[in-house]
């Protein structure tokens, strides 16, 4: 099984070198691609030292458009299964053989803070926000989620192609959830340890938050009810 | 001077403008069109007053320039959100562009590096 680890980065110097080691300790057979979206630090030197491949966009592209560079670099080189994981150190190494072992018999596996209890602890207001989005993806798709805001995923074949194909610009993984079970794929959460973020700051800020709300509470309703009809020249 | 007289000049410079632009190549033939229909329509509209007045009558409406008014606004509302749709498919075409070349340019560093 060819395995593909993809870390989108932002100006993340400080972090970047320790993610990558951890990922050679604790799932050694994975490749490690990072998507460098226009950093102006030494995160593309840095990552590549440290054994990575790295995928330098020209500019910032945001979130969305760096993570969907690296699902078409997964489905372009093979790869059978891709895991996309935070270069801010949030997300564990450690906690990859969970994700690697459910992938095999599912389209998605989303690691989650909440399946079971964990350390994690968050603002009350970032609660809010995750419990209300996992509420509704549940209404939306009648499957229970408990942590749809979660960017520590592994995805199959199935979902590569997809998420190639398409894949929400900003604040995606809300959005994305609900494209792919209206695709028919199989889905499944897995408790995960999450780590407070070691360097660097949320993308989310207070300002932003209420058009965080919004735009995805809109893009999750309108992907509900959006028929499914690839668009020419898509791969199914 | 009156209105009438300015109106129609106005409305003469605004096609005259729009088909020179289209001419230098600095406006597509495609957006062009509603610019150029837009224009037809303000030049026929100055040149007879009366025109207006026959339609507002026919509608309904007491006074004229609102329906003036009313119909300017709906085309600009009409004209800006077909620009966010061709800005849309833009973005989402410089995406694309994007990603593929950032993959095809990380291929080639990789291939350099084997040689």
């Amino acid at each position: 099984m060819k395995i593909l680890i993809i870390i989108p980065a932002y100006n993340e110097e400080g972090s970047i070198v320790r993610v990558i080691r951890d990922i050679n300790k604790h799932a050694p057979e994975a490749d490690i691609v990072v998507v460098n979206d226009g950093s102006t630090d030494r995160t593309e030197a840095l990552a590549l030292e440290a054994g990575a491949h790295v995928l330098t966009m020209p500019f910032n592209v945001g979130i969305g458009g760096g993570m969907q560079t690296g699902y078409m670099y997964a489905r372009n080189n093979g790869y059978d299964v891709a895991i996309q994981m935070d270069a801010d150190g949030q997300h564990p190494a450690e906690e990859l053989p969970k994700l690697i072992a459910k992938a095999s018999d599912h389209d998605l596996v989303i690691g989650s803070r909440f399946v079971e209890a964990t350390s994690y602890r968050s603002s009350s207001a970032r609660r809010v926000g995750i419990i209300f989005f996992s509420k509704l993806v549940t209404l939306v798709t009648r499957q229970k989620f408990t942590d749809t805001t979660s960017g520590f995923r592994a995805a199959g074949r199935k979902v590569i192609n997809l998420y190639s194909n398409y894949y929400p610009m900003d604040y995606p993984e809300v959005e994305s959830i609900v494209y792919l079970k209206r695709r028919g794929c199989k889905i499944t959460e897995v408790s995960t340890e999450m780590r407070s973020r070691e360097t660097g700051k949320s993308s989310i800020t207070p300002i932003k938050s209420v058009y965080y709300m919004i735009k995805v509470t809109l893009s999750v309703l309108m992907s509900a009810v959006r028929y499914d009809k690839p668009k020419a020249g898509e791969i199914g | 001077m009156t209105i009438y007289f300015l109106s129609v000049i106005l409305s003469f410079l605004f096609l005259a403008i729009v088909l020179e632009l289209v001419r230098h190549q600095k406006l597509k033939e495609q957006y062009s069109l509603l610019w150029i229909l837009f224009g037809v329509l303000l030049f026929i509209i100055s040149l007879n007053v009366r025109f207006i007045e026959t339609i507002a009558s026919w509608l309904g409406v007491k006074y004229a320039p609102a329906m003036l008014f009313l119909f300017g606004l709906l085309f600009c509302f009409a004209f800006i959100l077909h620009l966010t749709l061709v800005v849309t498919k833009l973005s989402n075409q410089v995406l694309r562009l994007t990603q593929e070349l950032t993959i095809r340019k990380e291929k080639e560093s990789r291939h350099g590096q084997d040689d």
